[in-house]
């Protein structure tokens, strides 16, 4: 009786505990929720920092940019190796390897000659002939493998076969390439080629943009054109600026530059600017009035003759194409993010018979791009990936635009 | 005596028993000292700062999503009706302004409520106006702040004419993708509100045609987008 009693007042006499712990439990359970949400959210960046750290890899690319092999790669004392296998994968499929593991000797076979290298030691010796060859760091052992360093495969193998090798170490990216194909015996006629580099913007009024450091866009591109301008003429191609000091220039002024040297290529140089800090990369523009502005054709203007000025850039749009593409393949080599070409009706090209881009080289409005556009080291990567655009273009025209065209 | 006794201790140890299974959490932060006398006291100090610790989270959680949605901003008062007072004044509408999502990197159409005027080319005026003064938070603005629209017209070949104030040039950050930008949106903008009326845009600054906005995008002439 009483025990009934008991439990059927539990209620009623705990009323006072319940209430309490009912708000209790629910807080509880709320807390609870956002306090393992909370560690759950730190556990989560814990591991974003410092998570499986990325084996590195390094990416074979041709001359047009296709991936011929991605290796894995083994970093040690900030430098990258790879396996043997590699060379297999990426230069000689039939190459054979012995490992003698006493003497720690390593022999490859490939291609006719026989290569000998030594654990711990820089030197290379290649038969038949018996000449020798020094990497910049020994062959070593990881994980009972040997392992090659990366100069292997962007210094020795490329010039025993022939071949010029590009390595870009911040993307992991080598480029390999026939050598000489581009230079200026091969091309010929790039001798008489003149090409027209326009430094965008200049003098107080026309800065261009800025970005929140101060850096101005009018300085980097002219500081550009100029390393063009030098890298270009070693290469027997010759180079005209459009300006050469920080003065305002119009772009009628700019276009008689162009004509009066019997320029073949226009290339217009820029940074960019976006409303947002996240917009970034390489973008290139090309003229055309029907692009994605465009002006429509049953209007006429109240400039007059502007129209048939319009047309007349029309007739390279093609030949502005090729010359994009050459670019971007170029670039593409520099950067992670994809290089896009944009076609749109462009004050700077509007009245420039030939072919004709702009290059806006990065956004001074977005940090990571800033860093590179700040870096010099970049910019004069970008001078030698845009001769090779020219190289590139000028050897895929066979014969070059008759001068007859231009006027 | 003793029956009184009992009652409550039964009671006690009931309570304890659902709140030990129900509240796990208080049950092992305070405990030995759970049921004794400083138990009240840890559970008010632990409550507390659990508490707190909640609404801290709770409301960053909440701040932090309300910033995902891209939240249609709530209808911005009215501007004030410059015509004759005999006008009567029309319902608000909807107008579409393209601001930038700075996540996407695209133009978005972003609602905003207007009384507009009745007569075409003050109506295109006002949405420009708009276009320009309108900052809803998380979009971004395309057009230089302090841009004023002089004058808008449209000719018979459905020309809409815009002359703005030189600072849509002077206050232009710079950049091929910036001029794109700020041109499109009053593009987009403009075509979205006037589907029939107006067929091409005609930029011009302080009355006269211009080459260019920033020295990039070639502007000598009426635009219209590829779509
Ligand atoms: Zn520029």
């Amino acid at each position: 009786m009483k025990n009934l009693r008991n439990q059927k007042l539990f209620p009623v006499g705990a009323m006072m505990t319940t209430t309490n712990s009912v708000a209790i439990q629910k807080t509880t359970r709320n807390i609870r929720k956002t306090v393992s949400a909370f560690f759950l959210s730190i556990l989560a960046w814990i591991i974003a920092l410092n998570g499986p750290a990325q084996e590195p890899s390094v990416r074979f690319i041709d001359v047009n940019g296709g991936t011929i092999a991605e290796v894995s790669a083994q970093r040690q004392a900030e430098q990258i190796y790879l396996s043997v296998d590699a060379v297999r994968q990426i230069f000689d499929l039939e190459m054979t390897d012995q490992y003698n593991h006493p003497r720690k000797r390593l022999t490859l076979k490939t291609k006719g000659k026989q290569i000998r290298l030594q654990i711990g030691n820089s030197v290379v010796s290649i038969d038949p002939g018996g000449q020798t060859r020094t990497l910049p760091t020994p062959p070593i052992i990881i994980e009972q493998q040997p392992m090659l360093p990366i100069a292997f495969f962007t210094q020795l193998l490329p010039e025993l076969n022939n071949f010029e090798a590009l390595y870009n170490p911040s993307l992991n990216r080598v480029q390999l390439r026939p050598k000489g194909a581009w230079t200026p015996a091969a091309i010929g006629d790039s001798v008489n080629w003149a090409i027209i580099i326009d430094p965008g913007h200049g003098g107080a009024d026309d800065r261009g943009c800025e970005s929140s450091t101060g850096l101005l866009e009018k300085d980097i591109v002219l500081a550009l054109a100029k390393q063009l301008s030098s890298i270009s003429n070693e290469q027997g191609i010759q180079v005209y600026l459009t300006r050469q000091t920080d003065t305002k220039k119009t772009h009628f002024e700019r276009i008689q530059v162009a004509k009066r040297n019997q320029g073949q290529l226009f290339l217009s140089l820029h940074c960019n600017a976006s409303f947002s800090p996240h917009e970034k990369g390489i973008k290139i523009y090309l003229n055309n009035p029907k692009g994605q502005l465009r002006f429509p054709s049953n209007v006429q203007s109240a400039l007059t003759g502007q129209r048939l000025k319009i047309l007349a850039q029309a007739n390279f749009l093609k030949q502005s194409q090729d010359f994009a593409h050459a670019l971007q393949t170029e670039l593409n080599f520099l950067t992670e993010t994809p290089v896009e070409i944009t076609e749109l009706p462009l004050v700077a090209l509007s009245e420039a018979y030939m072919p004709a881009l702009v290059l806006e080289l990065g956004y001074l409005s977005n940090v990571e791009d800033l860093e590179k556009l700040s870096n010099s080291e970049y910019i004069a990567g970008v001078a030698q990936a845009i001769v090779r655009a020219f190289q590139r273009y000028i050897s895929s025209i066979n014969p070059p635009v008759p001068s007859t065209l231009l006027e | 005596m003793s029956d009184t006794q009992e009652t409550v201790n039964i009671s006690d140890i009931q309570s304890e028993r659902i709140s030990r299974a129900q509240g796990g959490l208080i049950e092992q932060l305070a405990g030995d000292a759970y049921s004794s006398a400083g138990f009240s006291r840890l559970l008010v100090i632990w409550g507390i700062t659990l508490v707190l610790i909640a609404v801290g989270l709770g409301v960053t959680l909440y701040l932090i999503e309300r910033s995902k949605q891209s939240l249609v901003p709530t209808a911005p008062p009215p501007l004030p009706i410059a015509a004759n007072p005999s006008d009567i004044p029309p319902p608000p509408q909807e107008v579409n302004l393209f601001l930038l999502d700075t996540t996407a990197l695209t133009l978005v159409p972003v609602k905003i409520e207007r009384r507009l005027h009745a007569e075409l080319t003050k109506r295109l005026s006002q949405i420009v106006t708009a276009l320009i003064q309108e900052t809803p938070p998380n979009f971004r603005n395309t057009i230089p702040r302090g841009t004023v629209l002089n004058e808008a017209y449209i000719d018979s070949q459905q020309t809409a004419y815009l002359d703005f104030s030189n600072h849509l040039t002077d206050g232009h950050i710079g950049g091929t993708t910036a001029e794109l930008l700020t041109i499109t949106a009053i593009l987009k903008t403009v075509f979205d509100a006037f589907p029939e009326e107006i067929k091409q845009v005609q930029i011009l600054i302080e009355g006269e045609e211009v080459k260019t906005l920033a020295g990039h995008l070639n502007l000598s002439q009426p635009l219209h987008l590829f779509q």
